[in-house]
């Protein structure tokens, strides 16, 4: 699941695998500043569900209204706009319900590779290149052609004249071929194209509504329309009952479903024989054969049988979306309704509101870099975690709020998965100071200069002074602390891949359950967080339905928002 | 335009170059034709680059009495944009009306390129991400805020669009960036992210 170490995955509330741990520990009156963990309540990252609940903190979203994270699963999208990913003009979705989600312009993709196609003007044999194209050659004709894969619509014998207006050269070729081969076939089947075939089922399913229905109906479009609708309402107001009324009427014709050709029947087949196709096949063999994914490619590739037929597919539309809390309907993230304009109207990130969790090595070993920005071309290898062997870590909450919140921790004693590992967090539970801009940082720094051990202490951690290894990690300490940053000890033990060999003989089953699957032997370590916070609440601010509704501006309001967190380790050496 | 300047700083034999604008070379970078390459400041080229700012657009020979036209530029790199280990940028070539003509680049601000890349499209523009051993293959385009997965292929005259995931080979769109592309760098332990803003990356890179 995750390749960089270390990394830490959130996940977000609405999952059902990241359940609150129990009611009666949550509640701070009863138990201030401790959570306690069962088993079970631990989230568990090695689930296979587990990959769709667990997101890094850039893709969440959070709810200002409901105070809750937002994750793809909780929050709906609707359209801004469509657009072309190859020509970059936005579609109208008026064109888009009328014509379909793909490009109406010159856009086509390579039928074989997916590449966009590029026109490419082919000049006679006779003519040379080097020779400059004069206006009086009307005779040169033009050709999609993909620069990836040598593909090009001479395959299927396809030019045009000229180097617009491709859609239209390129359906009215379509149009003839498909209509030359009716003539030279004598068979009433007609091949034709899905679009054509749709278009006459559905006139022919309106037909068959239309028969069946009353069609003398007048209120043809008031709820008296359908018959049954109008018994229920007169039986509403008295007289016969709707079952005798039923009764009365005879009862409408089934509906017959579409028979022919011309009616929208489109059976499998062509107008090939099968063993024409099947000698090709013999011959030409494997590789003249289409593959799923190219036939999948447009409506008009999905029953041709050789992949010389492949026709160009026009590039379909993409969308950019807006996002909406599934619970309150407010916008969480909204784009400018312009292609290519990546600027936000509104976008509430997670991680400008939720402590953000980042977990080092108290002794490392080598610098720490970041994964993503790998400067050179031979990867940093990790060191494997030693079975049984303690390690310390550094686990640094930092707050982006702009008010002091209180924390608390819980991590099961032995994390979850085939692999138990056991975890401790020195200091469960602590506060975070507020997040402001540089600038108090910077004034603050220079009132009192001791503040700044904190980063010295972290340089020293860096580097690997003698300074730092003086120190000693206490139970209940909190190990550093920056203004909007506190960090605390975490200290893991890594369990064994292999099980101990017992004297007892172990079952099939107990044997299949210690067999370790791909990334089991990664050590993830599920936290849960409960923040705590107040806030005031401002004059004239909307006053959040719910348990704040009697809350008067001026008057702080206590909030508390809880979420798990997987902490990547690292891989445990077998 | 600023240009590496090797008698500077000549004393401390360092790994890189710094210009006047904090454009860091690499003593090791292979660059060729540097009178038409532009470098926006703070910019990074590691060592083992190649840089070809020698394939540019040839100017047309001066008419009689006229002067001599100023260079063309073949690469023009922006702010804060790390090019790393053994990336090759060379700038597309066209075929148009029977000569060969070479279409400048330009590559935006905060882009990243990885180890081993291969760039050849006409204009990357600013926040991209691209992975190592990627290939972009000649006059294509990537559009703002997109991320380039390592190892794909992106072919001939394909458009990237803006806030875009591209991988494979040949690239497909595979999805879009997250909301939070590019933002949360600044905080110790992550100083710098993806599509972010890479001036910290710059800062370390000695």
């Amino acid at each position: 699941m995750t390749t960089a170490f270390p990394s830490s995955l959130y996940a977000c509330p609405c999952s059902d695998l990241s359940s609150a741990p129990t009611p009666s520990s949550k509640r701070a009156s009863i138990q201030p500043n401790t959570l306690e963990l069962s088993g079970d309540q631990a989230f568990n990252p090695h689930s296979p569900r587990a990959n769709y609940a667990l997101y890094p903190l850039s893709d969440l979203l959070y709810c200002e209204e409901c105070d809750e994270i937002r994750c793809p699963r909780c929050w709906t999208e609707e359209i801004l706009y469509w657009y072309c990913p190859n020509c970059l003009f936005d579609v109208p979705s008026s064109t888009v319900k009328g014509d379909g989600n793909r490009c109406s312009r010159s856009c086509y993709n390579c039928p074989s590779c997916t590449t966009p196609l590029q026109i490419t003007q082919v000049s006679h044999r006779d003519e040379g290149l080097l020779k400059p194209t004069d206006a009086a050659g009307g005779d040169e004709t033009y050709v999609l052609q993909c620069q990836y894969c040598d593909w090009s619509s001479l395959e299927i014998d396809v030019r045009f004249s000229k180097p617009t207006k491709i859609t239209e050269q390129l359906a009215k070729q379509r149009k003839a071929r498909v209509s030359g081969k009716e003539d030279t076939a004598p068979s009433d089947k007609k091949v034709t194209a899905p679009d054509d075939v749709f278009a006459s089922l559905v006139s022919f399913y309106k037909d068959q509504l239309d028969e069946s229905g009353d069609s003398r109906n007048p209120y043809s479009n008031s709820p008296y329309n359908s018959p049954a609708n109008l018994a229920r309402i007169m039986s509403l107001y008295g007289g016969l009952s709707y079952n005798a009324l039923k009764k009365t009427r005879e009862k409408p014709q089934p509906m017959r479903e579409a028979l022919g050709a011309p009616e929208g029947l489109f059976s499998f087949g062509t107008d090939r024989s099968d063993t024409e196709i099947i000698s090709r096949m013999q011959t030409s063999g494997w590789d003249a054969t289409p593959t799923a994914e190219q036939q999948l490619s447009a409506p008009v590739n999905h029953d041709i049988r050789f992949a010389d037929e492949l026709w160009p597919s026009a590039t379909q539309l993409r969308t950019r979306r807006a996002k909406r809390c599934k619970n309150c309907r407010h916008i969480i993230a909204r784009q400018e309704p312009k292609v290519g304009n990546m600027r936000y109207k509104i976008r509430l990130l997670a991680m400008n509101y939720i402590p953000r969790l980042s977990i080092r090595p108290l002794h490392p070993t080598m610098p720490l870099t970041n994964p993503a920005f790998n400067l050179k071309p031979e990867m940093p290898q990790h060191e494997l975690l030693q079975p049984h062997k303690a390690q310390q870590y550094v686990l640094t909450i930092r707050n982006a709020l702009f008010e002091t919140v209180k924390i608390s921790l819980a991590t099961p004693a032995t994390t979850p998965g085939k692999v138990a590992s056991r975890v401790t967090i020195l200091c469960p539970s602590f506060t975070v100071g507020p997040a402001g801009d540089v600038w108090d940082e910077a004034l603050s720094a220079s009132a009192e200069p001791n503040s700044d051990g904190g980063r010295k202490a972290a340089m020293a951690s860096l580097t690997g002074s003698s300074e730092s290894s003086d120190r000693q990690p206490e139970a209940g300490k909190i190990w550093e602390r920056t203004r909007n940053s506190t960090s605390v000890i975490v200290e893991v033990v890594p369990g064994a891949l292999q099980q101990p060999p017992s004297i007892v003989r172990k079952t099939d089953k107990e044997l299949a359950d210690e067999e370790l699957e791909e990334d089991d032997d990664v050590l993830e370590v599920p936290v849960y967080v409960r923040t705590e916070w107040e806030m005031e609440v401002k004059p004239g601010e909307s006053v959040q339905a719910k348990k704040d509704a009697n809350a008067m501006p001026g008057e702080k309001v206590g909030k508390e928002l809880g979420y798990w967190v997987v902490l990547a380790v690292g891989r445990i050496a077998g | 335009m600023s240009r590496p300047q090797p008698t500077t700083r000549r004393s401390v034999k360092t790994e890189y170059i710094e210009t006047d604008t904090g454009n860091k070379i690499s003593r090791r970078a292979f660059i060729e034709g540097k009178q038409n390459i532009m470098l926006g400041g703070k910019t990074v080229l590691m060592a083992g680059v190649h840089l070809r700012g020698d394939l540019c657009r040839k100017p047309e020979p001066a008419a009689a009495g006229e002067k001599e036209k100023p260079n063309t530029t073949a690469v023009s790199i922006g702010r804060a944009t790390v090019v790393s280990t053994n990336a090759v940028i060379r700038p597309p070539m066209r075929v148009h009306k029977g000569q060969m003509t070479f279409i400048p680049m330009r590559i935006g601000d905060n882009v990243f390129i990885g180890p081993n890349a291969h760039i050849s499209s006409a204009s990357i523009s600013s926040h991209v991400y691209i992975g190592e051993n990627a290939v972009l293959s000649p006059l294509c385009i990537v559009k703002e805020g997109s991320k380039i997965l390592p190892n794909t292929v992106v072919p001939p005259g394909m458009t990237v669009p803006a806030g875009t995931v591209v991988g494979g080979k040949p690239a497909k769109i595979l999805g879009e960036v997250g909301d939070g592309w590019g933002q949360g760098g600044g905080v110790e332990g992550e100083e710098w992210v993806e599509g972010g803003d890479l001036r910290p990356l710059v800062r370390s890179i000695k």
